[in-house]
């Protein structure tokens, strides 16, 4: 006989500490936004004509600050496309199994993923509208995420306008998938495609170790964060869904 | 001012309704989703009490 698969379940050790992971991440967010401004060293941008000492140091460039917007639009991205791993973990458990929690579990991931592509989003054009004087240009960088967060609302459409539950599930673990192979694309396309003007920090010199570490305090920060809403969401469906099933048992 | 020390901060002061604005829908975007979560569970609770009085009258019908 094969081995039955473990369904997750609400209501276990990562719900318990769900609650304190999302506190955790929204003061260790703060923390890493504080840091970008107090901490983080400021970028240079055009040259001035002219050098001045500031802080002990000789300045012969404009001061970024828009650069701040880095610390957690980068974090953000990343969190979305672990979002989108998980889901597409999940979609494809539920191809192989046909087990209607692996769909639930994938259904969850994604809205965590839309939640920080939206943030994405957000965070990007304001740098964007700043930086480059547009709210949107066709950046191959820009136009991977928007398709990719385009399949992703194509996924929410899908859902609503099936109404069988297996088959439902089946066509939107599709769609799932398909969001997950476009994320080494998104990923990729700026090193790929070498006239794209969309920042790489990698290929242009890596950051400094007050920038990573910034970074990095955004990074566990809004992972916890994710991670918190998630089983938040996953724990609210479940309850939903076996309230459902109660609710069928007593009308029959 | 020194006008190199203008030019050195020039983008300052323009960029941080830019910063300040991105990081406050972030968190917009957080808590929207954190009150559809809610929601969903106040419905849930609802559901719950409706589900109490099915119950209750089961038992009624099965007693009596």
């Amino acid at each position: 006989m094969a081995k039955e698969a473990k369904l997750p379940e609400a209501g276990q050790w990562p719900d318990r500490i769900a609650p304190w992971a999302l506190l955790a991440g929204a003061i260790l967010s703060t923390i890493g936004f504080l840091m970008a401004f107090l901490y983080a060293g400021p970028v240079n941008g055009a040259a001035v004509n002219g050098v001045e000492m500031i802080g002990g140091t000789m300045v012969s460039s404009k001061l970024l600050l828009s650069q701040k917007i880095f610390y957690f639009h980068m974090p953000v991205a990343i969190v979305s496309f672990i979002a989108l791993a998980f889901a597409g973990y999940y979609s494809i458990r539920f191809l192989m199994t046909r087990q209607a929690r692996f769909d639930t579990c994938a259904k969850v991931g994604m809205e965590i993923a839309l939640v920080f592509v939206i943030c994405t989003m957000v965070t990007g054009d304001l740098w964007t509208r700043f930086e480059w004087g547009v709210w949107w240009t066709w950046d191959p960088r820009l136009t991977t995420y928007l398709i990719l967060m385009l399949v992703i609302i194509a996924y929410f459409v899908l859902r609503n306008a099936i109404d069988e539950p297996e088959r439902r599930a089946a066509y939107a673990a599709v769609i799932s998938i398909i969001a997950l192979i476009d994320v080494p694309i998104c990923y990729m396309v700026t090193r790929l495609i070498p006239s794209s003007i969309h920042p790489v920090v990698l290929r242009e010199g890596g950051m400094t170790a007050d920038m990573g570490m910034t970074v990095g305090v955004c990074m566990i920060g809004l992972l916890l964060v994710g991670f918190g809403l998630y089983r938040m969401r996953f724990r609210q469906v479940r309850l939903a869904q076996r309230m459902q099933a109660m609710k069928d048992q007593i009308e029959d | 001012m020194n006008p190199v020390l203008e030019e050195i901060y020039s983008t300052i002061l323009p960029s941080a309704p830019f910063i300040i604005g991105a990081y406050a829908l972030l968190w917009l975007v957080v808590l929207v989703y954190v009150f559809i979560i809610m929601r969903g569970l106040k419905k849930t609770e609802a559901q719950m009490g409706v589900l109490e009085e099915q119950l209750a009258e089961l038992q009624e019908k099965y007693n009596g």
